[in-house]
C-alpha cells in the first residue's frame, strides 16, 4: 500500500521536507492585476516580496484550477498510489479545499481522502508533516486521519502583525470586527485555531506585542511541534527565536524550524509579521 | 423656552405675604425663577473652576439640567404639586450632565419623592422633602465628599427642618435655607483643601445657591426684572447628522412617506452597480447608489429599512449600516423651539459588527478626529462631548439603548462625565458597565482589551487595567491665574497637565510641552501618540512631532488629528 500526500503551497511545508517525504505541493495562484502567477513556480517567494512594493495593484490570491487537482490525482494513481491524502488550508478561509474536493470528484478512479487542516501556513504544514511521518511509519489512512482529527484541535498559529495596511487592503477578513481600525497604529496578535481567526491581543508597541505573544504561547506549553514563521522578515524571526528562550527546550529537534510564509498568505498579513506555528503536546489525564 | 412663555411667567404675582401652601403652579414659578437666576449667573459658576483649564462648565451643566427639568413642566397646568415635582425630577434626570448636574438631578428626585401624592406642600412637607433631597443626593455618589454641593443641600435641609418648627411660612423657610446655604458655601474652602489652594468656593454648591436664590426672587416679587435668555447652542451634544432644510420641508404637513433613511456599504464579488441601483431605487426615494463591482455605497429613504438591508445581504456582506428614523427626528425638532438646524437626539448608528449577545461600546469623544478614531476601534456609538460640552444622562442612555445588543460598556473619557455615565447605566435595563476613563488616550488604551465575545465583567476589568497602561498629557490655555500643585499660572498662558495634575505653565508652547514630556517619563516609553486639536494646523503639529522625534530617538511617534476644542495637544505615552 502506498499512501501519497498532497498539499498546497499555502500550507508552507518547507521544500526540503516536502522532498524528503515525497509530498506533492500544488501551487496556488497569485494575481497581480490581470497577470496570474503560480506561486513558487512562475514567481519565487523572494521575487514576489521584493517586487511587492512596485506592484501597480495590490495582489490577490486564487485557488489552483480544479483540473490541476484532477490531473494530479489521476497521475499519482497511475504512478502507483493506492491512497491519496490531500491536505489543505482551512476550508473556512480559502477556496483551495473545495477546489481539491471538486478535482477529486472528477478524478473517477483516484482514491482521494481530503483533509481540512483548519489552519493556514505552517499550522497546516506541521499537520502535513505529521501525516507524512505517520505514513512513512506504515500507518493506514484511517489511522492517520484519526490522528489528524485529534491533533487539529491542538494546533495553533500566532502572528504579530507589523503593519495593518495589508490586512485592510486584502479585505479577506472583516478586520473591523476585531476592533483594529485604520487610524491608530496597532500591532495585533492574531490567533488561528480550528479554522477561526481571532485577535488574541491588541497592543500598541512592537516590543510589548512580541512579549505578549511569547507569554500567550508559553502558556500553551508543552509542545509536540513548535516553529517560527515570518513574512519576509528573516531578521525579525531570528530575533523572536532569541526571545523565545526555553520555549523550544522540550523539543527534540536540534534547530527549530524557521519558515517564511507563502505570499498567498503573506499578502494578507503584511511583510514583517512574525509568529509561531504550534501543535500542543497531548495533555495527560 | 419661548419669549411668549417668559412674559407670561413673569407677569405672575408673587405668593401672599404669609405663604402657607405651595401648589403645583407655584412650584412651577419657583422652578422658573431658579432657572432664570441660574441662567443669569451660570458664567460665574463656570469661573469657579479649581483647575485653570477650560473645563469649567459646572454652571452650564447645572443650567442645562435645570432647563431640561423645567422644559418638562413648562406647558403643564396641573395644580397638583406632587405631579409637577415628579415631572421636574424626570426632566432633570434625563437632561443631567456633568457631575454637578447629576447631583442636582438627584436633589430634584429626592424633593419629588418627598412631595409625592401631595396636592400642595406646607413648610413641614418642604422640610421633609429637603431631607429626602439631601439623602438622595448623597446616595447618588459612590464616595461623598464634603465641601461640595452635597454639603450645601445637607445643611440647607437641616435648616429647613429647624425653620419649619419655628414658622409655617414658606417664605421664612426659604429665606433661612438660603442664608444657611450661603454660609455653608463660604466654608467649603475649609473643607476641601483644593478649593482653598485655588481660592474659590465650590462651583456646584454655588450653582445650588443660585437656584435657591432665584426661588426667593419669585417669593420677593423680583421676577419681572430678568428674562430668560435664549440658550445659545442649546447643546444637543452628540450630533452626528444635521437635518437639512430640504429634509425638514414637509409638503404634506407632517408624515414622511418613506420615514427611514438607510445607508450601508455593500461588499461582494462581481456586483452589478446598475442592477443594484435599479432594484434599490424601486424600494423608496432619494436613492444614491455608487461604487464598483466589489464595493457599493447605498443610500435610500424607505418605509421598511429591512427591505434594502435584506437585499444587500443577499448579494454580499454589508457594513457601516446606518438607519435613521426621520419622522421622529422631525417631530423632535418641531418640539424644540428655535432649533431648526439641530436634531435633539443622536440618530442611531447601528454597526453590524456588534451582534446581539456581543459587547457593544459607547464612548464619549470631543472632536471629529477622536470620534473617528474611537469608531475605528469598534466603538458602536460615539457621543460627542467633552471638556465644556458634557453629554446628558439622556444622551448617554439613548446611546446605550441604540446599540443593538444588551451588553454595553461606556467609556466617559472625561472625569466630569463619569457620574452621568453611571447614572445612564443605572437607568438602562441593559447590562451596562462603566470603565471610568478620564482621558481619550485612556479610553483608546482600554479599547485594546475589548473582547466583544467575552464575559462583560471580565472584559470590563481587563479594560480598566488596560486604561492604566497609558499616561496622558494635555496642553491647553489657562483660563485664570492661580497657583496649584506648586505651579504658578497666569491667565492666558499655556499650561501642561499630566494625568490630571498641573505640571507646567509658560508663554512658550514648546517649553510647556517639554515639561509635559519629562513628567510623562518619555525616556522610558516606547510610543507617543500625539492628538492635535482643532486650533492646530497639521504642518505645525508635524513640525512639533519631528522635534520630539529628534529629542527622543528611540521613541515611535504617531501623529493624529484629534480635532478636539481647547486642548492644543493631547498626548498618550506608553
Amino acid at each position: 500500500m502506498t499512501i501519497k500526500i498532497v498539499t498546497d503551497s499555502a500550507c508552507d511545508v518547507p521544500p526540503e521536507l516536502a522532498q524528503q517525504f515525497d509530498i506533492t505541493v500544488v501551487p496556488v495562484y497569485i494575481n497581480v492585476g490581470t497577470t496570474s502567477y503560480l506561486e513558487g513556480v512562475e514567481i519565487s517567494r523572494e521575487q514576489f516580496y521584493n517586487r511587492l512594493p512596485t506592484f501597480p495593484e495590490y495582489p490577490t490570491t486564487a485557488a489552483p484550477a480544479i483540473g490541476a487537482f484532477t490531473q494530479l490525482y489521476e497521475d499519482l494513481t497511475a504512478a502507483g498510489a493506492t491512497q491519496i491524502l490531500s491536505m489543505h488550508i482551512a476550508h473556512d478561509l480559502s477556496a483551495v479545499y473545495n477546489t481539491a474536493r471538486l478535482g477529486a470528484a472528477a478524478a473517477k478512479s483516484a482514491p482521494v481522502t481530503l483533509f481540512d487542516t483548519c489552519q493556514i501556513t505552517l499550522g497546516a504544514g506541521l499537520l502535513v508533516l505529521l501525516a507524512a511521518e505517520a505514513a512513512a511509519a506504515g500507518q493506514t489512512i484511517a489511522e492517520i486521519v484519526t490522528m489528524l482529527n485529534e491533533k487539529v484541535r491542538r494546533t495553533y498559529v500566532f502572528g504579530m502583525i507589523n503593519s495593518l495596511e495589508s490586512l485592510h487592503r486584502s479585505g479577506r477578513v472583516n478586520w473591523a470586527q476585531f476592533g483594529i481600525g485604520t487610524l491608530l497604529q496597532i500591532k495585533p496578535i492574531m490567533m488561528i485555531t480550528d479554522g477561526v481567526i481571532s485577535a488574541a491581543a491588541k497592543v500598541r508597541t512592537r516590543k510589548r506585542a512580541l512579549s505578549q505573544m511569547l507569554k500567550m504561547v508559553a502558556e500553551l506549553a508543552p509542545f509536540e511541534r513548535l516553529a517560527i514563521i515570518h513574512v519576509n522578515a528573516q531578521e525579525a524571526a531570528e530575533e523572536l527565536r532569541q526571545l523565545s528562550g526555553d520555549l523550544f527546550a522540550s523539543l527534540s529537534e536540534a534547530t527549530p524550524l524557521i519558515q517564511g510564509v507563502t505570499p498567498a498568505i503573506g499578502t494578507h498579513l503584511g511583510v514583517g509579521a512574525v509568529g509561531f506555528a504550534a501543535v500542543l503536546a497531548e495533555t495527560t489525564g | 423656552m419661548t419669549q411668549t412663555h417668559t412674559s407670561e411667567a413673569t407677569q405672575t404675582a408673587p405668593p401672599p405675604p404669609k405663604w402657607l401652601h405651595c401648589n403645583g403652579q407655584q412650584l412651577k414659578k419657583l422652578a422658573y425663577a431658579a432657572l432664570t437666576w441660574l441662567d443669569h449667573n451660570h458664567q460665574h459658576v463656570n469661573a469657579l473652576n479649581v483647575f485653570p483649564v477650560p473645563d469649567g462648565d459646572t454652571g452650564t451643566n447645572m443650567l442645562l439640567t435645570m432647563r431640561s427639568a423645567y422644559g418638562r413642566i413648562q406647558n403643564n397646568e396641573d395644580e397638583h404639586v406632587g405631579k409637577i415635582a415628579e415631572q421636574l425630577a424626570h426632566g432633570a434626570l434625563m437632561g443631567a450632565r456633568g457631575n454637578s448636574g447629576v447631583i442636582l438631578s438627584q436633589i430634584w428626585r429626592g424633593l419629588a419623592k418627598g412631595l409625592k401624592g401631595k396636592e400642595a406642600f406646607d413648610a413641614q412637607d418642604l422640610a421633609d422633602a429637603f431631607q429626602a433631597a439631601s439623602e438622595t443626593a448623597y446616595g447618588g455618589v459612590m464616595k461623598p465628599v464634603e465641601g461640595t454641593i452635597l454639603t450645601i443641600i445637607r445643611e440647607g435641609a437641616s435648616e429647613a427642618t429647624d425653620a419649619a418648627k419655628k414658622s409655617s411660612d414658606l417664605r421664612f423657610l426659604l429665606e433661612r435655607v438660603l442664608e444657611r446655604c450661603n454660609q455653608a458655601l463660604e466654608r467649603t474652602p475649609e473643607q476641601l483643601a483644593i478649593l482653598k489652594q485655588a481660592g474659590v468656593v465650590d462651583s456646584g454648591g454655588q450653582g445650588l445657591v443660585y437656584i435657591f436664590e432665584g426661588m426667593l426672587r419669585y417669593v420677593h416679587g423680583k421676577m419681572n426684572e430678568l428674562k430668560l435668555s435664549a440658550m445659545p447652542g442649546s447643546n444637543h451634544a452628540g450630533l452626528q447628522h444635521q437635518i437639512t432644510a430640504q429634509e425638514l420641508a414637509m409638503p404634506d404637513g407632517g408624515a414622511i412617506e418613506n420615514p427611514y433613511d438607510v445607508q450601508f456599504i455593500l461588499m461582494g464579488d462581481n456586483l452589478n452597480v446598475t442592477e443594484v441601483r435599479d432594484r434599490i431605487d424601486a424600494m423608496g426615494d432619494s436613492t444614491v447608489v455608487v461604487g464598483d463591482e466589489t464595493t457599493i455605497k447605498v443610500h435610500i429613504h424607505v418605509k421598511d429599512p429591512g427591505v434594502p438591508i435584506s437585499y444587500g445581504i443577499s448579494l454580499g456582506k454589508i457594513t457601516d449600516v446606518v438607519v435613521e428614523n426621520m419622522q421622529m427626528q422631525m417631530e423632535e425638532i418641531v418640539h424644540v423651539p428655535g432649533a431648526q438646524t439641530a436634531v435633539p437626539h443622536t440618530p442611531p448608528l447601528i454597526k453590524p459588527t456588534v451582534q446581539p449577545g456581543q459587547i457593544g461600546v459607547v464612548a464619549v469623544a470631543a472632536g471629529d478626529g477622536l470620534a473617528d478614531i474611537f469608531r475605528s476601534m469598534n466603538v458602536s456609538f460615539v457621543v460627542s462631548g467633552g471638556q465644556t460640552n458634557n453629554p446628558s444622562i439622556e444622551e448617554l442612555f439613548q446611546a446605550i439603548q441604540d446599540v443593538p445588543t444588551d451588553k454595553v460598556i461606556i467609556l466617559p473619557n472625561n472625569k466630569n462625565i463619569i457620574l452621568a455615565a453611571e447614572a445612564a447605566r443605572d437607568l438602562s435595563p441593559k447590562n451596562v458597565t462603566v470603565v471610568p476613563t478620564r482621558t481619550a488616550p485612556q479610553g483608546l488604551s482600554a479599547l485594546l482589551a475589548l473582547d466583544p465575545d467575552s464575559d462583560l465583567d471580565k472584559t470590563t476589568e481587563a479594560m480598566i487595567d488596560a486604561a492604566k497602561e497609558v499616561s496622558t498629557g494635555e496642553i491647553t490655555r489657562a483660563t485664570r491665574s492661580v497657583t496649584l500643585d506648586g505651579v504658578a499660572v497666569n491667565e492666558g498662558e499655556f499650561i501642561g497637565l499630566v494625568d490630571g495634575r498641573l505640571c507646567s505653565s509658560g508663554t512658550e508652547l514648546t517649553a510647556v510641552l517639554n515639561a509635559v514630556l519629562t513628567a510623562m517619563e518619555m525616556e522610558d516609553r516606547e510610543l507617543l501618540t500625539l492628538y492635535y486639536g482643532q486650533d492646530i494646523a497639521e504642518d505645525e503639529a508635524s513640525e512639533l512631532a519631528s522635534q520630539i522625534e529628534e529629542q527622543y530617538e528611540d521613541i515611535e511617534i504617531e501623529l493624529l488629528s484629534g480635532g478636539q476644542p481647547y486642548y492644543f495637544y493631547i498626548l498618550g505615552a506608553e
